[in-house]
């Protein structure tokens, strides 16, 4: 009886109390994007805001194009997504499931170039593209966000994990060729990673600063991020006008986390574990 | 080799290649180039200049920054590693129960990773003032007095320990979730038909099925610690900035090196060495942890 | 649903590819008649609105010039200049202060300045002679100053009134006394508010600057050149040093008017918890907007055995990638116009750097100004070494300034903080030495 009972508010106790630390930046956040200037600076920080105001949405539209800003940084992240998901799905199932001469040292090839800050190769890359004449252009904007390390070690180990290589043998033995079985049996049995994998792929794109801010030299290919910047100044940052924008900025990811959690946690329950 | 040996390895290379080759372009040979320049007097201007072979690496062995680097990142890499991924794991269990409000509960944890460094590093510089924070308020409860969280350096990489952590469970917890979830109903109904109770299904079927997802999860967190390098520069950063040196991390360092004192070899060299230990630590757990089923 | 979905990643990747590629920003270069196209960068986000406002007003007489502006926090955009200067694919025009760019400079990447420029720049009282020698590298001219920060003494009038305290502290010893007068604590002893807010942490080279603060007046400096033009040793490995450190410990640890538990900088001021503080123009700016009913005002950085503050002019250079020079120095010129001055200082905040204009319009409206512009010949200035390896000396010192100022045993402590500055003098000569720059 008493296990009925002090387990699950035992549960909700440690998520609620683990929930309300996680979501505070993000409440301060949203109190901070609509509230006047005058009122930013109070100490301790008040959580409530005494005027609310949309004068910093105002700010953050009237200092820079940011509805362009906003639509570059969608179809960058949307692209490179679709770009990572089949390259990573793709790489992963073939390390996962195929046995051929340098497998071993191509993955750890792979992995290891997620070991290697991105600052540290970034303008050797940006050379290679000026030599390509990609510099300022949506292509190069995208190209390191085109494939991603992590992507492709994911999938293989998801697919390590709940691809039985019976279902592959089965399909061979029905005749499918090898790329039929890729899309028709593997890619569908992968959902719940895929669409994790979309996740992090798509808020890593958005996120992207110093690449974009180093290969483009106009305002057109701005992404939302670098719109942001635009209000950090020398020696302050402008809180009201950033938090607006940094609101603005949440949304397509957070959309997108909606989205595909659903693929992910399709049900939830664990049966005989009621909890 | 029969004609299905043959078509799976068609299948393999013109899968693989491809990705390969972009691989190759987009992150192999810039690296290459960066790992040149650590043979260098290089500077951003002339990367090539000076041939001084092993030079930046002696040196480097003897710089106290990058001795206290490289203990500050191990130290905050093991913390941020076994907490991140253990409260991820214990997160993800409780929500994987039938958990009312579950979907309200994974949001709210997610919202860490996808919040921006901006607003974050305002709100727990509050959390660690030494007089209104809220965490010198939650220990005053239990009778302890005010810590200055970002102003001792001993104190200062816990509190970047922590903030990491609470920044990285989110992420953690949905790869958790989702190799949860693709355990099929079957093997836990078998469970508990069986007369197993929570723990030990927890114990000895989802754990050991989780196996390659706590790998990864694992590899990766190690390599993102050590990767640090955001977080830290933002909460030292700024009138009411932690110590640096206290908190001071390689890529830190690196970033230093490159580009503020224009030691393009030296910062090149440093970028080796942390590729090596990363890759030696990701070699061992994938020795350790690896041995597919 | 799988089915749906799909058919909505493909429609949405049609839809997004089409748009975007058709509008792939240039990276061709356009056809020879037409439009002059000017590219401007900067590393100072709050000058946008001044570039965009001149821009403006350069194409009332010049229509067929277009203006691409782009300015980034300065930490990314030093990296990107990195990347561009060398490759040739840098904006026409850059902002970005001597010793930034002075690695570029020193490797022949930057032109120098042309004759009609060179001729402006060296008008008579146009710009100081602290500038013009900033500006110099091996006896030529580079960059056209634009704008400046300056340091100014910030302190507040309604605390000093309640303290008995007519006005503020001219000399720094008076500084001390004052902070302790105003300095308020709680029941346990604890400062509520400090008599003057200290930069005590923080990474970068800030802590060394505000060091600075304090070492110049009192007779030293970071770096003092030596008998061997061109060459450097540490400037404060001498009695001046040593009471500047001093100063901050007797802060923090002896008379305590200062401490680390509370808030520092232009928030602290404008929150009221504490009343004086050394900061640059800008901070009026956004004391106006943030705190508009504190009542305060500025006045010069206090005096010691000499009289000086900190000069960091910014410049603005026209890159060899450039295809019309003559335009953007012509550009360059405009924006050092009087009233494209006036209107920085009004509605930007940041100093001008040149002299001969007359800024009394914004020092009726705000007075707060006028000890940022005042000149008096005993009245220093000093600024940055334009050598490349300064940053490092600036970082590195700061770095142990801040654990100095963490070590309470070094209170009443002559020979510990001896030490520090010893220690720290070494490691500075050592840097200049690796750059071949150390003279005795």
């Amino acid at each position: 009886m008493i296990r009925k009972i002090f387990f699950p508010a035992l549960k909700y106790l440690i998520l609620s109390m683990g929930a309300f630390i996680m979501v505070l930046p993000f409440l301060w956040m949203a109190s901070t994007a609509v509230k006047p200037p005058s009122e930013v600076l109070s100490w301790p920080p008040e959580f409530l805001p005494r005027h609310v105001t949309l004068e910093n949405f105002r700010t953050v539209f009237a200092t820079a194009p940011f509805v362009r800003f906003f639509f570059n940084s969608v179809a960058m992240a949307t692209l490179c997504t679709f770009s990572v998901l089949l390259t990573s799905a793709l790489a992963g199932y073939v390390f996962a499931k195929f046995r051929f001469p340098g497998r071993t040292a191509l993955f750890i090839l792979v992995l290891a170039t997620a070991m290697v800050p991105f600052e540290t190769y970034m303008i050797p890359l940006y050379i290679s593209m000026v030599k390509l004449e990609l510099v300022n252009t949506f292509i190069g904007l995208l190209a390191p966000y085109l494939i991603m390390s992590y992507g492709i070690f994911f999938m293989r180990q998801n697919v390590l994990a709940s691809i039985p290589d019976e279902i592959i043998d089965a399909s061979r033995i029905d005749g499918a060729s090898e790329w039929s079985i890729f899309f028709k049996v593997i890619f569908p049995m992968l959902k719940g990673s895929v669409g994790a994998l979309s996740i992090f792929a798509f808020m890593q794109t958005w996120a992207a600063f110093i690449w974009p801010l180093i290969i483009t030299s106009s305002r057109e290919l701005w992404t939302m991020e670098l719109g942001l910047g635009m209000f950090q100044y020398r020696f302050t940052v402008d809180l009201g006008p950033i938090n607006a924008g940094s609101m603005l900025s949440i949304f397509p990811v957070l959309l997108v986390f909606l989205l595909m959690r659903r693929h992910i946690i399709k049900g939830i329950t664990l049966t005989g574990l009621k909890g | 080799m029969n004609r299905m040996e043959l078509q799976k390895r068609i299948f393999a290379y013109s899968a693989v290649i491809p990705v390969v080759l972009i691989f190759a372009f987009l992150r192999v040979i810039p690296i290459f180039q960066n790992f040149l320049y650590s043979f260098f007097n290089s500077t951003v201007v002339d990367p090539m200049q000076e041939f001084i072979r092993l030079e930046n690496y002696q040196e480097l062995l003897k710089d106290n920054l990058f001795l206290l680097s490289l203990k500050n990142t191990t130290l905050f890499a093991l913390f941020v590693t076994v907490f991140s991924v253990g409260l991820a794991l214990l997160v993800a269990v409780l929500l994987a129960t039938r958990t009312k409000l579950g979907g309200l509960f994974e949001t709210l944890y997610f919202l860490p990773v996808i919040t921006p460094m901006v607003p974050v590093a305002v709100v727990w510089k509050w959390i660690y003032d030494p007089t209104y924070g809220l965490l010198n308020y939650f220990l005053s409860l239990f009778g302890i007095k005010p810590l200055g969280w970002l102003v001792y350096p001993d104190l200062a990489i816990w509190a970047i320990i922590i903030m990491s952590v609470w920044k990285v469970i989110g992420y953690n917890m949905i790869i958790f979730l989702v190799g949860i979830r693709d355990i099929p109903d079957s093997y836990l109904e078998a469970a508990t038909i069986d007369g197993g109770n929570k723990f030990q299904v927890f114990r000895f079927i989802i754990l050991p099925l989780l196996k390659p997802i706590l790998l990864f999860v694992t590899i990766i967190s190690t390599i993102n610690a050590y990767n640090v390098f955001t977080q830290v520069f933002i909460m030292t950063s700024g009138p009411q900035g932690a110590p640096g040196n206290a908190v001071r991390t390689l890529v830190f360092d690196i970033y230093e090196n490159a580009f503020r004192y224009f030691k393009t070899g030296y910062a090149a060299a440093e970028a080796v060495v942390l590729f090596l230990i990363v890759l030696l630590l990701t070699l061992i757990q994938l020795r350790t942890g690896g041995k597919e089923k | 649903m799988k089915r749906t979905l799909k058919w909505m990643a493909i429609v949405t990747m049609v839809v997004l590819m089409v748009p975007a590629l058709l509008m792939a920003g240039g990276g061709k270069e356009a056809k020879p008649t037409g439009p002059v196209k000017l590219s401007l960068w900067g590393g100072f986000p709050e000058m946008e609105a001044f570039y965009k406002y001149a821009a403006e007003e350069y194409r009332k007489t010049h229509p067929n010039v277009e203006f691409t502006i782009l300015t980034h926090p300065l930490r990314e955009f030093e990296q990107k200049l990195s990347a561009t200067i060398p490759s040739n694919t840098a904006a026409d025009i850059i902002e970005i202060s001597m010793y930034a760019n002075q690695k570029f400079i020193e490797a022949g990447l930057i032109p120098e300045l042309p004759p009609k420029v060179k001729e402006y720049f060296l008008a008579p009282s146009r710009f100081s002679e602290f500038v013009k020698k900033n500006n110099t590298y091996k006896d030529k001219l580079y960059g056209l100053p634009i704008f400046q920060g300056r340091t100014a003494l910030f302190w507040n009038k309604k605390m000093f009134q309640e303290a008995g305290l007519s006005g503020p502290p001219k000399t720094l010893s008076e500084m001390a006394q004052y902070a302790k007068k105003l300095a308020k604590y709680d029941a346990n002893g604890n400062l509520t508010r400090s008599g003057h807010s200290l930069r005590l942490s923080g990474q970068g080279s800030g802590v060394a600057e505000k060091f600075w603060f304090i070492l110049y007046p009192m007779g030293g400096s970071i770096l003092e050149e030596s008998k061997e033009k061109g060459k450097y040793h540490a400037g404060y490995n001498s009695d001046a040093g040593r009471r500047a450190l001093k100063y901050y410990i007797d802060a923090l640890y002896v008379d305590k008017w200062d401490s680390h538990a509370i808030k520092h900088d232009a928030d602290a001021f404008e929150l009221e918890l504490t009343a004086m503080f050394f900061r640059e123009s800008w901070v009026i700016g956004d004391i106006a907007k943030k705190a508009p009913s504190l009542s305060y005002d500025t006045a010069p950085v206090p005096a010691d055995v000499r009289w000086g503050r900190i000069t960091n002019p910014v410049n603005l250079y026209v890159t060899r990638s450039c295809k019309n020079p003559d335009v953007a120095w012509d550009f360059a010129m405009f924006l050092n116009e009087e009233k494209n001055l006036v209107w920085l200082l009004d509605n930007v905040g940041w100093l001008p750097v040149r002299q001969d204009i007359n800024l009394d319009s914004v020092l009726a409206k705000k007075p707060q100004f006028k000890a940022f512009v005042m000149s008096d010949p005993k009245y220093e200035e000093f600024g940055y070494t334009v050598i490349a390896a300064f940053d490092e000396i600036m970082t590195k010192l700061a770095e142990r300034l801040v654990a100095a100022f963490l070590d309470k045993s070094l209170a009443n402590n002559p020979a510990g903080i001896a030490k520090v500055i010893q220690d720290a003098a070494n490691e500075t000569n050592e840097i200049l030495k690796k750059a071949k720059l150390y003279g005795e």
